[in-house]
């Protein structure tokens, strides 16, 4: 892989050399160097986890860096607090968005810039919203600045994102995906309002996953991987495939290679035309008896979702869920007598109960089968869980420590050995391998593998491309809340995955 | 984008459709309220007893004000009831042995803020949760004041201080002067200083607000300390209407506070508050006491009447909101 380099002319605006940034167990950041010009728009592409966040947060002093140095026109400067980042000019338009609810559009947009009234602490209400007005008319939001924010579309939250951070007549912009929400035409009106701070000398660091929008609108474009910057190079220079291939690139990890079969059993899972709350639709999927499916995709593609309505933890609102062939429709207490079992992405938030003993945690969605009289025996449900320890290679002492003190590779067992316990037949693992140390996912994966292998089904998402790559029988690709893609065996690879992920042609 | 229009016009051309979406909840009860007892009791709708309800309500009010916001940082000061009656016991002790009523009023404020600082820094600084805080303090006030009191009324507080609960000013009693200067006071605080547009953010998205580069920790405390300090000044008119500094004066005054605020529609999630609504929750937990008391109904059972008053409150709102 070359890094090409197209040096632009002049003193950068913004310059960052070697920047790093470590938190426990991730390099987030290693050694990222990088700089926008005045009327520049630089994209940053990469997959998830690849470090655009990290450096975006880093940008806005929201995360300090532990090494590496940033220029300001040439002149050496600290970012160490959001005050630091505010005074170079740079301003942050965040995916989360840092609105609040209950305060009114121009409040949102002058939050901790307020105008002063003549009072001391008193605020320049009308002042306020005349400039409110202002920038909203710019950017074409005809919605009265005294509208309260919680009443707003996600579409028109995002313009009032947009808008704040106009308001501080930023000389840097930083936008996290901002189109993610919008239509077309907003999408459209941004466009062209980045294109008149463009020619207004406003350096633009963008960061997006759509393809189409890397050419319409970057004059350079800087690809992150694993915390390291690939390469920068010039749109003309640049081919999708191109991008695709540096932002993956990524050596394949073999250490959990599994044996393909080409005989599976019954459909155990079959989704049609499922529409959820959540912004999922048109869902169709099938998943077999000793079949791994994959169900891969972008941060924010809707695969979660998909999981969470198949297990019944979002509300349904059209298509059916079919297992064994029996429709299944009702709350998670259905889908677990139905025999889903649900690995979730907030292991701890959502899949355990951290300080409760191991062996409450494996016996807790098995009470009914277990203790069909309804009486709890503390004594039983230690045995059964101490043959789930042995079973899956649980590392404890006993059964009786509270899961918390495991370690993320063990604490993701008890959860599978919950839904073992509680004779599931279709797992959806999300996110297994999330946080979890190399040596464990491998164990994971063997177990995921023996899982199949004894008759199970399993739905596995995961942002590890190489994961889909490596494990899965079949993979289905999402985009924006639909399924774009599915990949046979001989099919996945991780480019295939990415284009269909990032929906371009 | 017909939904934006939607929202655009009907803020713009039917703002009372706005009003009344928000109101429900605590108007309706309030309505039914002073049905009910213009029913069943003859006294009720005397001028002078609905003047005895504003004024018994304004130690309450001062009390409700600074909670609702307070709640709105999804928060909660359980120790308010045991800070007003140490304040005003500090207040009649103060009172009796100087004569200086400067002086008590300052000692009486003081404890309030001291407690409220306190309350605020350990939720702020070391973020603990203020249910748990707030317990503490509740016990530290009540304790001290059994220890400065000795278990005993102080009387002998003077008709200065006294003057304060049954003085007139114009025509108009003390009380509710005082009670409308509170509430004038905390409303311009919430909605037109940045120190309000906080509030709303502590208890909306407390990330942006640290993201904004405001020191969000130091507006909590200052949150916290408003209450502490309402409470002291509350404690003039506490003293004022009892003649003395009573140990147990105003224990478990914070209950009707927090049932005043929740049955007003200020939401325990995402700095959701609305201080005029509080107003009208302290009138409705008035009513409900003084027509109770009308009717002879025992305080125990008044309790369980506010708890009632609160579900209900919630329930209309929850109910319109699904609609």
């Amino acid at each position: 892989m070359t890094a090409v380099s197209a040096p632009i002319p002049g003193i950068p605006l913004l310059e960052l050399r070697g920047i790093s940034k470590q938190f426990p167990g991730v390099k987030a950041l290693d050694d990222v160097s990088f700089a926008v010009h005045p009327g520049e728009v630089h994209m940053l592409l990469g997959e998830n986890g690849a470090g655009k966040s990290s450096l975006m947060k880093v940008l806005c002093g929201a995360y300090r860096a532990d090494a590496g140095e940033f220029f300001h026109r040439g002149e050496k400067v600290a970012i160490t607090s959001p005050a630091d980042a505010r005074k170079l000019g740079i301003a942050v338009i965040f995916q989360e968005f840092s609105l609040v609810p209950y305060l009114d559009i121009a409040q949102n947009i002058f939050l901790g810039r307020e105008f002063r009234g003549r009072i001391p602490g008193s605020v320049d209400r009308r002042r306020m919203h005349v400039e409110a007005r202002r920038i909203l008319d710019l950017i074409g939001l005809e919605l009265p600045t005294q509208t309260p924010l919680h009443t707003l579309g996600v579409a028109q939250q995002q313009m009032v994102e947009i808008a704040k951070a106009l308001s501080q007549n930023a000389r840097i912009l930083v936008m996290d995906e901002p189109t993610a929400a919008l239509s077309d035409r907003e999408t459209e009106r941004l466009f062209a309002m980045i294109r008149q701070l463009q020619a207004e000398g406003v350096a633009i660091i963008y960061i997006s996953h759509r393809m189409a929008e890397v050419f319409a609108l970057g004059d350079r474009i800087t690809v992150l991987r694993d915390g390291r910057k690939v390469g920068s190079l010039l749109p003309r220079e640049a081919t999708p495939d191109e991008l695709v291939r540096m932002m993956v690139g990524r050596s394949v990890d073999m250490s959990y290679a599994r044996e393909f079969r080409s005989e599976f059993g019954d459909t155990v899972l079959e989704v049609k035309g499922l529409h959820s709350d959540n912004g999922i639709s048109d869902i169709d999927l099938t998943v077999r008896a000793g079949e791994i499916v994959g169900l891969s995709g972008l941060v924010g593609a809707g695969r979660s979702e998909v999981a969470r309505a198949i297990f019944g933890a979002d509300a349904v609102t059209a298509g059916e869920v079919r297992v064994y062939g029996k429709l299944h429709r009702g709350g998670p207490d259905q889908a677990v007598a139905a025999g889903i079992g649900l690995i979730p992405e907030n292991r701890k938030s959502e899949g355990l109960a951290l300080i409760r003993s191991v062996a409450d945690n494996l016996n807790i969605a098995a009470l009914r089968r277990r203790f069909s009289s309804r009486v709890f025996g503390p004594r039983r449900a230690r045995a059964i869980a101490r043959a789930l320890v042995d079973k899956l290679r649980i590392a404890t002492p006993t059964t009786l420590r509270p899961v918390q003190v495991l370690s993320g590779g063990n604490q993701q067992k008890v959860v599978i050995g919950k839904w073992l316990e509680a004779e599931s037949r279709l797992f959806i693992f999300d996110e297994p391998t999330r946080g979890i140390d190399v040596g464990a996912k491998a164990e994971i994966f063997a177990l995921i593998d023996a899982l199949v292998r004894d008759g199970a089904a399993v739905l596995l998402i995961s942002s590890e491309l190489s994961e889909i790559v490596n494990v899965c029988d079949r993979a289905y690709v999402m985009c924006q809340g639909r399924i774009t893609g599915h990949l046979a065996r001989h099919e996945i690879s991780e480019e295939g995955i990415l284009k269909l992920a990032m929906h371009h042609e | 984008m017909s939904s934006q229009i939607a929202v655009g016009n009907r803020l713009v051309v039917a703002p009372w459709r706005a009003v009344l979406a928000r109101t429900p909840g605590v108007a309706w009860i309030l309505g039914l309220l002073l049905l009910v007892f213009a029913a069943t009791s003859r006294d009720f709708l005397s001028a002078g007893n609905l003047l005895n309800v504003g004024q018994q309500s304004v130690i309450l009010l001062m009390l409700a004000l600074p909670m609702t916001l307070i709640i709105m940082t999804e928060g909660l000061d359980i120790s308010m009831g045991a800070v007003l009656t140490l304040a005003g016991v500090m207040l009649a002790w103060v009172m009796v042995r100087y004569g200086s009523l400067p002086l008590a009023l300052a000692a009486s404020l003081a404890t309030g803020l001291a407690f409220g600082i306190v309350n605020g820094s350990l939720v702020a600084l070391l973020k603990m949760p203020s249910f748990v805080v707030t317990l503490g303090t509740m016990g530290a006030a009540q304790g001290l004041a059994l220890i400065v009191t000795d278990g005993q009324s102080i009387v002998g507080v003077g008709a200065t201080v006294e003057s304060f609960y049954s003085g007139r000013l114009a025509g108009v009693p003390l009380p509710l002067l005082l009670g409308a200067g509170s509430y004038l006071t905390c409303h311009l605080l919430l909605y037109h200083t940045r120190f309000g547009n906080y509030v709303f953010a502590l208890g909306g998205n407390p990330e942006a607000l640290k993201l904004a580069g405001v020191r969000a920790d130091l507006y909590l405390i200052g949150v916290y300390a408003l209450g502490g300090l309402m409470a002291g000044l509350a404690a003039l008119l506490l003293t004022a209407r009892m003649s003395s500094g009573h140990p147990t004066a105003a224990i478990g005054m914070e209950f009707d506070a927090i049932a005043a605020v929740a049955v007003g529609g200020t939401s325990f999630e995402r700095g959701k508050g609305w201080l005029f609504g509080t107003l009208l929750g302290v009138i409705a937990v008035g009513v409900l006491r003084n027509g109770l008391n009308l009717l002879s109904v025992p305080s125990s059972a008044q309790v369980a009447c506010i708890g009632i008053l609160v579900i209900l409150a919630l329930f209309i709102d929850g109910w319109k909101e699904r609609r």
